[in-house]
């Protein structure tokens, strides 16, 4: 099956919910009228990420009214962007939401919020700690958000359940300029073709741009495929929405030609895991 | 010594569009930059006039009659060549008129008085403008505490300020700035023969490296110095931050509410624009 996915690298305004669903809105047009499928945002991109303080008054449940308008756009193109949450068990989260035609198919809590130098997020924010695959019309979809891309287990627990495409959504700064490209913008990239060649996946990698508090997001979005391939590179430090057409069938081929997934023995994982849980942690 | 090496292309377009994006963000088109004719000043003209363009950039020239006669002839000169908007407004008088009125005038004392007499026509220049106020300190400046406080590092954002000099000399080739700005001594000149070196004890590719070693890559005193560094001035350097580290916070405010200003109050600057 051949998907395209439409990257919207926006640049959030910090704590202004209202213009940022606007701006939402006219990326969502935008990729309808260029016949996407799929629209995928960064992370927090409802709301900005740097809010501290601000993070309690914008949180949101995931079934809040606010998100009506999207919500009825999403009868033309599934949708996956950023929001507060305050979740049913009143914390809060830094959330990711897939839509299609009018139904919340999954809301994702970020795992791994960085808590170190600039970043702040557990001071404000919860832990999540569920990853799933869910099924879309088009194929088996996970949502990772920003840090959760550095850490390989997540990547493997989405192939061990069948994901076919991750939605890697991001708010990364920019840091290191002594190289060709931002040094964080290095370390993304090869940590992608490292994932998409070993787990036969596609990556789409959406990170936002624009300043908050001199931090620069540098954006960088595109998708990475099996095969090896970048599509849609939409540059740095600028807005832009730019378009993938991916063919699942790359997956396949892939498969064959390196059949690690064959190979692959998640009960071997699982023995070894409760074993290094108990000599090494003390628990099960 | 350590390597400085810079992506100037894309450090010039990451400051570029955080100019751009901090100015208007905040309502405005415009700014001022107070221009000694130093590497610094000049070099926050350049990148501003191509983040802005030349008629909303100001240059405000604040000579004292002790100050380097060179210093405002290479501020004419960058203007000139920028073709930015500018004026001149010698602070003699208004400085003269309270230090005649002082017994004991100290270098420091009169430095800082001259600084933050600039701060303060800045500022007014700003709101007569209506511009916001370009801060023009480098990170080696930053956190050696070397500025005035409320006076030179008081600005509405540092576009350079995660610079160290030496890398803003090779940054300011490649900003095409004139030769002649560049390769002078840095000073502050708040007073006659004052360099950034003389005072510091040390060659700047030497404060930097001590810097970077300490602060980006957090080495101890004890690693640095064994690295081949001068005890005294390893000493010296790491002394300036720590004494200076004020000049870097909010300042405390006693708390007793259950939200404070500094310490529980915790808003980014940036909300909402």
């Amino acid at each position: 099956m051949k998907i395209k996915i439409a990257l919207a690298q926006i640049n959030p305004l910090l704590g202004d919910i209202e213009k940022n669903r606007e701006k939402h809105l006219e990326f969502i047009e935008k990729a309808i009228e260029n016949n996407a499928q799929i629209i995928v945002f960064p992370e927090l991109s409802i709301t900005g990420y740097r809010l501290k303080d601000f993070t309690m008054e914008v949180a949101l449940p995931a079934n809040s009214n606010f998100f009506n308008p999207i919500l009825k756009q999403s009868k033309k193109i599934d949708i996956a962007f950023g929001f507060v949450e305050r979740g049913k068990d009143n914390n809060i989260y830094n959330s990711a939401m897939y839509i299609e035609n009018q139904s919340i198919k999954s809301v994702y809590q970020k795992i791994y919020l960085p808590t170190h130098g600039m970043f702040q997020e557990l001071r404000f924010m919860g832990k999540g700690e569920k990853i799933t695959t869910f099924k879309t019309i088009y194929g088996n979809f996970s949502m990772l958000i920003c840090r959760d891309l550095f850490h390989p287990s997540l990547l493997f627990l989405t192939y061990a359940q069948k994901t076919d495409v991750v939605l890697g959504m991001s708010g990364m700064p920019l840091r290191g300029v002594t190289g060709k490209k931002p040094a964080i913008q290095e370390t993304v990239e090869k940590a992608i073709d490292t994932y998409t060649n070993f787990f036969s996946q596609f990556i789409v990698f959406v990170n936002r741009v624009g300043f908050e508090d001199g931090l620069g997001f540098y954006g960088g979005s595109f998708v990475g495929t099996p095969l090896g391939k970048k599509l849609a590179f939409a540059g740095i430090l600028q807005e832009k929405l730019t378009f993938a057409t991916i063919d699942l069938e790359e997956i396949y081929k892939k498969r064959q030609l390196f059949p690690l997934a064959r190979e692959e023995d998640l009960n071997i994982v699982q023995d070894n895991l409760r074993r290094i849980l108990e000599e090494n942690y003390g628990k099960f | 010594m350590e390597n400085f090496s810079l992506n100037c292309e894309l450090v010039k377009k990451f400051i570029i569009e955080f100019i751009k994006e901090e100015v208007h963000s905040n309502g405005f088109n415009r700014c001022v930059i107070g221009l000694s004719g130093g590497l610094d000043s000049v070099l926050v003209a350049y990148l501003s006039k191509e983040a802005l363009g030349k008629e909303n950039v100001k240059a405000i020239i604040m000579p004292y009659k002790t100050s380097n006669p060179a210093s405002k002839e290479d501020a004419l000169t960058a203007v000139t060549h920028l073709g930015i908007l500018h004026e001149t407004i010698d602070i003699t008088k208004i400085a003269d008129t309270y230090f005649k009125k002082e017994k004991e005038m100290t270098n420091i004392r009169m430095g800082n008085f001259l600084a933050r007499s600039r701060m303060s026509i800045l500022f007014d220049k700003s709101r007569e403008f209506k511009a916001l106020v370009m801060g023009t300190s480098n990170k080696s400046e930053l956190i050696l505490g070397y500025s005035t406080w409320y006076g030179d590092m008081a600005a509405s954002f540092y576009p350079i300020g995660d610079l160290y000099k030496t890398q803003i000399f090779k940054f300011a080739q490649f900003m095409q700035i004139p030769k002649k700005i560049i390769t002078k001594k840095p000073s502050a000149d708040l007073w006659p023969g004052q360099t950034d070196e003389k005072e510091l004890g040390a060659k700047y590719i030497q404060i930097d490296s001590i810097l970077t070693l300490y602060v980006d890559q957090r080495k101890t005193k004890d690693e640095i110095i064994a690295l081949g560094y001068s005890q005294k001035i390893v000493e010296s350097l790491l002394n300036r931050i720590k004494k200076t580290q004020f000049k870097r916070t909010f300042p405390p405010v006693a708390k007793f509410s259950p939200r404070t200003f500094g310490l529980d109050f915790l808003y980014p600057h940036d909300l909402g624009k």
